[in-house]
């Protein structure tokens, strides 16, 4: 029987063709097609609400309208026969985006490459691993697990619900803010294993952001996951939520166990879809996807192709994502090192015109910058900081999340405010002198926290 | 606060939906020539009479759920700040009033019934090891439970030191009163030596062979016999039997609402009527929520498209466009499928599989022996070959006879195999009579599956 549209094979035939291109920065073969042009771009991203000043890709990412369109024909092809879609398309087009995103990561193995929803899914999923260690007696109760104070929120819930309720140990180290260099890192991080290893317990687990959300930094882990192998902690696990299509994302490079990155945040994929590497060893990893179906035995990446009945067109849109990024100059490559340059650009005329300074150094920015806000606002509480990003959105149409710093001891009139600006290929120069204006004016109009309260 | 009265469900709409269906005045009832535009992306051609392995969704869904998409891509920030969670709460609300639970708390929206069993699941798991049961102790699933979910009694049960009792139910069945006695037979029999039963699973409407399950005396019968929790898996029942959690008297209980129900792929609800023992159910998959309550736990499970949960409203809207809504569409889907399933069985000199009132929207129809389908896997070869050749898509099971005879008959021979046909509002009687041509032209042409295995 025919299948409409793309016939499966004809997708299994170009993979070949991927699979034997050495150069993972460019998967694909298949001729380019024409760069986008500037009228293009916009229409890609002409469903974004254009009242807004969206500098805040770091949270919820974007998706152009080319790639929601392809989602859409994956979501149609399900519906119109489902049986046939369940028996003969997913498990063929899910393994063409895994092989697509090994090249990517330049991972040795497809079996390494499962495709999940999201970062907070692939925590759970090695977590969860870890507390059968506890509950199995592997592990012995007290172990540790070493993770970044700044890790993400989330992240953060899911070592208390798995690795605390079974009996582990969690240290976390404590980052300094603002940064001046990787150095303050490696320190702070020493300290915190020689902190897991007392009293002759182990760290089982190392949970390390490749870039961590609030504040955002970029955090030096090839060197990190060396100290660990060092210092004979079990497993590292690199969170790597914001990565792809925002630094260099190399398995063998960084020499992690497990490393997990969003596609929907800085590759252009729908919401949503992540992937979960994970290192071949000689020891059997076993992991297992919580949402246990069909598949359970077979390996994670097979038991994550099959989760229940669900929607997985956000996993099939790999393939045309890339295309996508190849109509850039450079492709992803490109694209990075463009909104990494304009972010910092737009990351210092802010703080020349607000007379404050940025969190980090540039060469520790990704395609996110933390920029200090006038002290006279008073920020003084993460409670202030939301009410301030909740302020800007709907006073002044500018989307932007707040971090709040708080003061340490002998500093003196500390910036206790830090915006995280974003740069995607979508952001105009216009968001930002929005942002400075918008600051500006709060500044000059002597704003209160009690004008706010009404 | 907010001020949209739907954000505490007291619309007027949806209080009672289950009640008399509301026909608004602007609003007649659905014509066939809509019904059958509803379902125009159906591929043509196909006799699709499997609604219950993937279910259906109408275009005016289809249409509402892309303009929520939109909406988050279009500002997420606004949309995870100011609409995700008042949106998906009214959808909690309005099933709360579909299923009478007393508590929109007790409703957690989750992706599928196989995520609702891996949340109760990994909760008995922690039992076993965190000591509050002991290695041996039990849990009880019917033999016929679905496979997922059996893999994850496995994952969670077994690997964590419980033991498993199967109750092998009989197929063919003959009436309701069969079922009770063997359930009953087969806890008494699993619970010797004093083994405690933690947990009993449950199955609403059985999955392959399907079967309406006899639930309300089957949780009293656990009651009876000290189980401590009973967790019915009711994946296809909404929209297909009628749900009332008061009068079923589980603990738990899940229902897909894509299957029957018209929603898209893919939600389910997850009702954990209120009890201290219900407090520690977590979602597997740890977010900013953890420890709110499984309801809200479940509402953020990092960034993802939540677009499917929040179509409640407008797939209740569409149903009451029904004679009778959802109640007089299950019940018209009900006397279709027997209806077709008499008359397949008549064509083929085969019978059901059980009475027509333990069937749903869903009857199992004998095959005639003569294809000579002995195993699942032939099962699943002619299923291919129905699809490939004949259009038709309709899932087949296996049923090896125990004692030659006793089994339905098929003439001389036994009945080894049963077609799971389903009836929904898109189909038509020309879908069955094409299924019983497919099947006369393969008998006529002395088709074996043992030609399928030579292939």
């Amino acid at each position: 029987m025919a299948s409409p549209q793309h016939h499966p094979r004809r997708h299994l035939f170009d993979l070949n063709d991927t699979a034997a291109n050495t150069n993972h920065h460019t998967p694909t073969k298949k001729p380019k097609l024409s760069s986008l042009s500037a009228a293009e771009l916009c229409s890609e991203f002409s469903h974004h609400d254009p009242a807004v000043a969206r500098i805040n890709n770091g949270s919820f990412g974007s998706c152009p309208a080319t790639v929601i369109a392809a989602q859409r024909r994956w979501q149609l092809r399900f519906l119109q026969q489902p049986d046939d879609f369940y028996f003969n398309v997913l498990q063929p087009s899910i393994l063409r985006s895994r092989t697509l995103i090994k090249d990517l990561i330049n991972a040795d193995h497809v079996d390494e490459v499962s495709i999940v929803d999201n970062a907070t899914t692939a925590a759970a999923i090695v977590l969860q691993q870890t507390a059968w260690a506890f509950a199995e007696g592997r592990f012995n109760k007290g172990d540790a697990t070493v993770m970044l104070h700044y890790a993400y929120g989330a992240v953060k819930k899911s070592v208390q619900a798995y690795v605390s309720r079974a009996g582990g140990r969690v240290i976390e180290v404590q980052l300094p803010f603002p940064v001046r260099s990787n150095d303050e890192i490696v320190r702070e991080f020493r300290k915190a294993l020689e902190q897991g290893k007392s009293d002759g317990h182990k760290v089982r687990l190392a949970v390390i952001d490749h870039i961590t959300s609030m504040p955002s930094v970029v955090i030096p882990v090839k060197e990190l996951v060396k100290i660990c192998r060092e210092e004979g902690v079990d497993k590292v696990f690199v969170d790597a939520a914001h990565a792809i299509g925002c630094t260099e994302v190399d398995m063998k490079e960084i020499g992690a166990d497990f490393y997990t990155s969003n596609l929907h945040k800085w590759f252009f994929c729908p919401p949503a879809v992540a992937f979960l590497y994970c290192r071949k060893s000689d020891e059997t990893l076993d992991l297992h996807h919580p949402v246990v179906s069909h598949e359970y035995g077979n390996g994670l990446a097979i038991e994550s192709g099959w989760i229940g009945t669900r929607d997985y067109s956000a996993q099939l849109v790999v393939p045309e994502v890339v295309e996508f990024v190849n109509r850039f100059e450079g492709g992803i490559e490109g694209i990075k090192k463009r909104n990494h340059e304009k972010v910092v650009e737009m990351g210092e005329m802010l703080v020349k015109a607000w007379g404050t300074n940025l969190g980090s150094p540039p060469e520790m920015c990704s395609s996110m910058v933390m920029v200090g806000l006038p002290t006279c606002l008073g920020i003084s509480s993460d409670s202030d900081a939301l009410k301030l990003r909740t302020h800007l959105r709907d006073c002044f149409g500018i989307e932007v999340p707040i971090y709040y710093r708080a003061p340490k001891d002998g500093e003196v009139d500390p910036i206790t405010g830090y915006a995280r600006i974003s740069h995607q290929v979508y952001n105009i120069i216009d968001d930002y002198y929005k942002f400075r204006d918008a600051v500006n004016k709060l500044v000059n109009d002597g704003f209160t926290w009690a004008a706010l309260s009404d | 606060m907010d001020e949209d009265p739907r954000a505490n469900g007291e619309s007027n709409d949806h209080s009672n939906p289950s009640k008399k269906p509301k026909i608004s005045s602007s609003l007649s009832l659905i014509t066939q020539l809509q019904i059958q535009q509803e379902f125009a992306h159906h591929q043509d051609g196909v006799a699709r009479i499997n609604n219950g392995s993937f279910g259906s969704c109408p275009a005016s869904i289809l249409a509402a759920q892309r303009r929520w998409q939109l909406q988050f891509l279009r500002q997420p920030d606004s949309f995870f700040f100011n609409y995700l969670q008042k949106s998906i709460l009214h959808s909690r609300t309005i099933i709360k009033n579909l299923i009478n639970a007393h508590h929109v708390e007790e409703v957690s929206l989750v992706d599928n019934a196989t995520t609702a069993a891996a949340i109760v699941l990994q909760h008995i798991g922690w039992g076993f090891a965190e000591g509050q049961f002991h290695k041996g102790d039990a849990v009880v699933m019917l033999h016929c439970a679905f496979q997922a979910v059996k893999k994850s009694i496995q994952a969670y049960v077994t690997r964590a030191g419980g033991s498993v009792i199967q109750v092998e139910l009989p197929f063919p069945v003959r009436s309701k009163d069969q079922i009770i006695a063997e359930f009953q037979r087969a806890l008494v029999i699993g619970k010797a030596n004093g083994r405690k039963v933690r947990l009993a699973i449950i199955d609403h409407i059985t999955s392959m062979p399907s079967l309406i399950i006899p639930v309300r005396e089957l949780v009293c019968i656990c009651r009876e016999e000290g189980v401590d929790q009973v967790f019915v898996d009711a994946a296809h029942a909404v929209g297909s039997v009628h749900v009332d959690v008061q009068e079923i008297g589980a603990d738990f209980y899940v229902s897909n609402l894509h299957k029957w129900f018209f929603c898209p792929p893919s939600v389910a609800f997850l009702y954990c009527r209120k009890s201290p023992l219900s407090l520690n159910l977590h979602h597997p998959v740890v977010s900013h929520e953890y420890g709110n309550g499984l309801a809200v736990e479940s509402s953020w499970i990092g960034t993802r498209d939540y677009s499917s949960q929040l179509v409640v409203p407008e797939v209740l809207d569409f149903v009451n466009r029904f004679e009778g809504g959802i109640d007089g569409i299950s019940k018209r889907n009900h006397d279709a499928v027997v209806d077709m399933g008499e008359m397949l069985a008549k064509a083929w000199g085969t019978v059901l599989g059980s009475p027509p009132d333990m069937c749903p929207s869903m009857a199992m129809v004998g095959l005639p022996a003569s294809l000579g389908i002995s195993s699942d896997d032939d099962a699943l070869k002619i299923r291919t070959h129905l699809r490939d050749h004949f259009q038709v898509e309709v899932p087949i099971h296996h049923q090896a006879p125990k004692d030659s005879k006793v089994g339905a008959r098929n003439g001389n021979n036994c009945i080894t195999a049963y077609a799971r046909i389903s009836h929904q509002v898109y189909n038509k009687v020309d879908d069955y009579i094409k299924f019983r041509e497919a099947i006369n032209q393969l008998v006529h042409d002395g088709f074996t599956c043992k030609v399928l295995s030579q292939k």
